[in-house]
C-alpha cells in the first residue's frame, strides 16, 4: 500500500463529493438542471468541462499503455483522431444540434425520424455506454488495486459503486464543477511530469534516443494500416456519436460561448497528446512493459517512477476522479436513455420529476454492475476498447445523424437501415476478426451509409414539416415559423 | 431546398479541409522513412494536431464574422 498516495486520492476524492453533495440541491430543482447544468456555464468552466469529460481515462492510461506497447505512431493515430473530435463535431453538427433544441442524441432521432428509430438509438446508447464503462473500471481498478495494496476486483467493484452514488447524487451540476478542476489537475500533472521526464533525460531528443535504446520498436509502425485508419475513423467522430460529450454541449449558455469552450478545450486536448508522447517515451525508456500482466498499467509506473510521492499521489487523484466524471457522464447517458427518452416517453407520460430520477439511479446501478462484471477480466488494451465504443457508434449513428442535420431527403427507413445495418455489421466484424485491430468502422460505417442513402431514395420522402425542421437546424427558417409544427 | 447555401456553410468547408488533409496522411503513408527515430507516418499524424487546432480558431472567428454581418 502507499500510503502518502493512499492519503491524498481519499483526501481528494472526499472534496470531490462535498462539491457534489454541495450541487445536489440545484440539482434536484428541476429536471432540466439536473441534466444539463441549467444551460448557464461559461466558456471556461464549458472548456475544461468538455475536456475533461473527453480526456478520460483512456486518453490518459490507455494512449500512453497503447503507445509503449504497440509503438508510438499508435499514440500519434488516437490523437490524429482525439484531437479533431472537437473540431469535427463543432463544425458538422453541434450548432445544428443546439438550434433543434434536444437534449439528447435519442431525443433529436425522435424529432428528425420519430419514435420508432429513437427507441432503437437508446438501445444502442444503452449498450455502448455499458461498455464503455468497462474501460473505466478497468484504468479505476488498475489504479486503486495500486495506490490501496489490494486486488484488481476489489477495487473494480468498490471504485465502481462509488462512481454510481456519485453520479446519482449530483447529476450534471456536480460532474461539470468538479470536471473544471480535475481537467486542471489532470492537465497541471501531466505538464509537470512531462518536466521532470524530459529533465531527468536532457532534454526530447535524449528522451526519444533513451526509449529507443530500450524499446527498439518504440518509434515503428507495428500494426497494419487498417488499425490506424480505424482508430482515426472511431475517435474522429466521438465527440458526434458519443451521448455524453453532445449533452455536454447544452450545458453552455448560447452557442457563442458553446462553441469557444469547444475550440479551448480542444487546445488542450492538443496539449494532453503532447505531453502524451513525453509520457510515453518516458515509460518506454524504463524497459519494464513486457514484464507487466497488463500493460495500461505503464502510465501509473511512469508517475511512481519519475515522481515524489505527494506529486505521484495528485496526480493518481487527478487521473481517478477524471475517470470519475468520464465514467458518470456515461451513467448519466444510461439513466436519461432509459428514464426520460423510453420510460417517461412511451410507459409513463405523467411520471413525476422523482420517479423519472429513481428510475435513472437503478438504471445506473444495472450497468455499473454489468460494466463491473465485464472489467474484471479485461477483454483488451483500454484504448483498444474505447476505439470498439466509438467505432460501434460510428458505424450505427454517425450518419443517420450526419445525413439528419445535412440531408432534407434522409428519412425514417433509411435511418433505421443504416443505424440497425452498421451496428450488426460492426458486430459481426468484431465477433468473427477477418481484418485487424479496431478496424472494424473502415468497414461498417460506409455500410451504414450506403444503407441510409439508398433506403431513403427508395421509400418516400419525409413529411413537408420534417423538411422544414431541417430548414430550422440551418437556421434557414425562423423557430416561431416551426412552433406549431415542431412542437 | 437551401442545399446550394449549406454547401457553402463554413463547417462543411473546413470539414472539406479535414478530410482532405487526413487522406494525404493516411494515403502517402511513409511508414519507412524515419527522423528521430519515429515513422514519418507518425510524426504526420502528430503535425495533424496543430493543423486541427488551427481550424477550430479559424470555424469560431468566421462563424463570430458571418453573425455579426447578419446582425447589421
Amino acid at each position: 500500500m502507499q500510503i502518502m498516495e493512499t492519503v491524498i486520492l481519499g483526501v481528494y476524492l472526499v472534496l470531490m463529493t462535498i462539491i457534489g453533495i454541495y450541487f445536489t440541491r440545484r440539482a434536484h430543482s428541476s429536471e432540466s438542471d439536473y441534466w444539463t447544468a441549467g444551460k448557464s456555464i461559461n466558456t471556461y468552466v464549458g472548456a475544461f468541462a468538455l475536456f475533461a469529460a473527453l480526456a478520460s481515462s483512456s486518453s490518459l492510461m490507455g494512449a500512453v499503455g497503447s503507445g509503449v506497447a504497440l509503438g508510438i505512431p499508435f499514440l500519434f493515430a488516437y490523437g490524429f483522431g482525439a484531437v479533431a473530435i472537437l473540431p469535427f463535431t463543432l463544425f458538422l453538427v453541434s450548432g445544428q444540434i443546439r438550434r433543434s433544441g434536444v437534449n439528447t442524441l435519442p431525443e433529436f432521432f425522435k424529432q428528425r425520424y420519430g419514435n420508432a428509430v429513437q427507441i432503437v438509438a437508446v438501445f444502442i446508447v444503452v449498450i455502448g455506454m455499458t461498455f464503455y464503462m468497462v474501460p473505466q473500471l478497468t484504468a479505476s481498478g488498475l489504479i486503486g488495486s495500486y495506490v490501496l495494496g489490494i486486488d484488481y476486483t476489489t477495487a473494480v467493484i468498490v471504485l465502481g459503486i462509488g462512481f454510481t452514488v456519485y453520479a446519482a447524487l449530483g447529476g450534471m451540476w456536480a460532474i461539470t464543477y468538479t470536471d473544471l478542476i480535475q481537467g486542471a489537475v489532470m492537465l497541471i500533472g501531466m505538464l509537470v511530469l512531462s518536466l521532470i521526464i524530459l529533465v531527468q533525460h536532457d532534454g526530447f531528443s535524449s528522451l526519444i534516443q533513451d526509449a529507443l535504446a530500450t524499446t527498439p520498436t518504440f518509434g515503428d509502425i507495428t500494426q497494419p494500416w487498417m488499425s490506424y485508419f480505424g482508430l482515426f475513423l472511431a475517435f474522429l467522430w466521438f465527440g458526434i456519436v458519443s451521448p455524453s460529450a453532445v449533452m455536454r454541449n447544452f450545458a453552455s449558455k448560447d452557442a457563442k460561448t458553446a462553441r469557444r469552450s469547444a475550440m479551448w478545450a480542444c487546445l488542450l486536448y492538443l496539449l494532453i497528446f503532447v505531453f502524451g508522447l513525453i509520457v510515453a517515451a518516458g515509460g518506454a525508456s524504463l524497459g519494464i512493459a513486457d514484464t507487466l500482466d497488463n500493460q495500461d498499467m505503464i502510465f501509473v509506473l511512469v508517475i511512481e517512477s519519475y515522481m515524489s510521492p505527494l506529486l505521484a499521489g495528485i496526480m493518481l487523484a487527478g487521473l481517478l476522479a477524471a475517470i470519475m466524471s468520464s465514467a458518470d457522464a456515461m451513467l448519466l447517458a444510461i439513466s436519461a436513455g432509459v428514464a426520460r427518452d423510453i420510460y417517461k416517453e412511451y410507459m409513463n407520460k405523467e411520471a413525476s420529476e422523482k420517479t423519472v430520477t429513481k428510475i435513472g439511479f437503478a438504471v445506473m446501478i444495472i450497468a455499473s454492475i454489468i460494466g463491473i462484471i465485464i472489467a474484471i477480466n479485461p477483454p483488451q488494451l483500454i484504448a483498444i476498447m474505447v476505439g470498439w465504443v466509438g467505432g460501434f457508434l460510428l458505424s450505427a449513428f454517425g450518419f443517420p445523424l450526419v445525413l439528419g442535420i445535412w440531408w432534407n431527403r434522409a428519412n425514417k427507413a433509411g435511418a433505421l437501415a443504416g443505424m440497425i445495418g452498421g451496428a450488426i455489421m460492426f458486430l459481426i466484424i468484431v465477433i468473427t476478426e477477418p481484418f485487424a485491430l479496431v478496424s472494424e468502422p473502415v468497414i461498417a460505417a460506409p455500410v451504414s451509409l450506403v444503407l441510409t442513402v439508398v433506403v431513403s431514395l427508395l421509400t418516400d420522402p419525409p413529411s413537408a414539416e420534417t423538411q422544414k425542421q431541417v430548414g430550422r437546424y440551418h437556421g434557414e427558417i425562423d423557430a416561431e415559423e416551426l412552433d406549431t409544427t415542431a412542437s | 431546398m437551401n442545399s446550394k447555401s449549406r454547401l457553402s456553410d463554413p463547417g462543411i468547408i473546413l470539414v472539406a479541409v479535414l478530410l482532405f488533409v487526413s487522406a494525404v496522411v493516411l494515403i502517402w503513408w511513409p511508414t519507412d522513412i524515419y527522423l528521430m527515430g519515429i515513422s514519418l507516418a507518425g510524426w504526420l499524424m502528430f503535425g495533424t494536431y496543430f493543423i486541427w487546432f488551427l481550424l477550430s480558431i479559424i470555424y469560431v472567428m468566421w462563424v463570430e464574422k458571418k453573425e455579426e454581418g447578419k446582425e447589421n
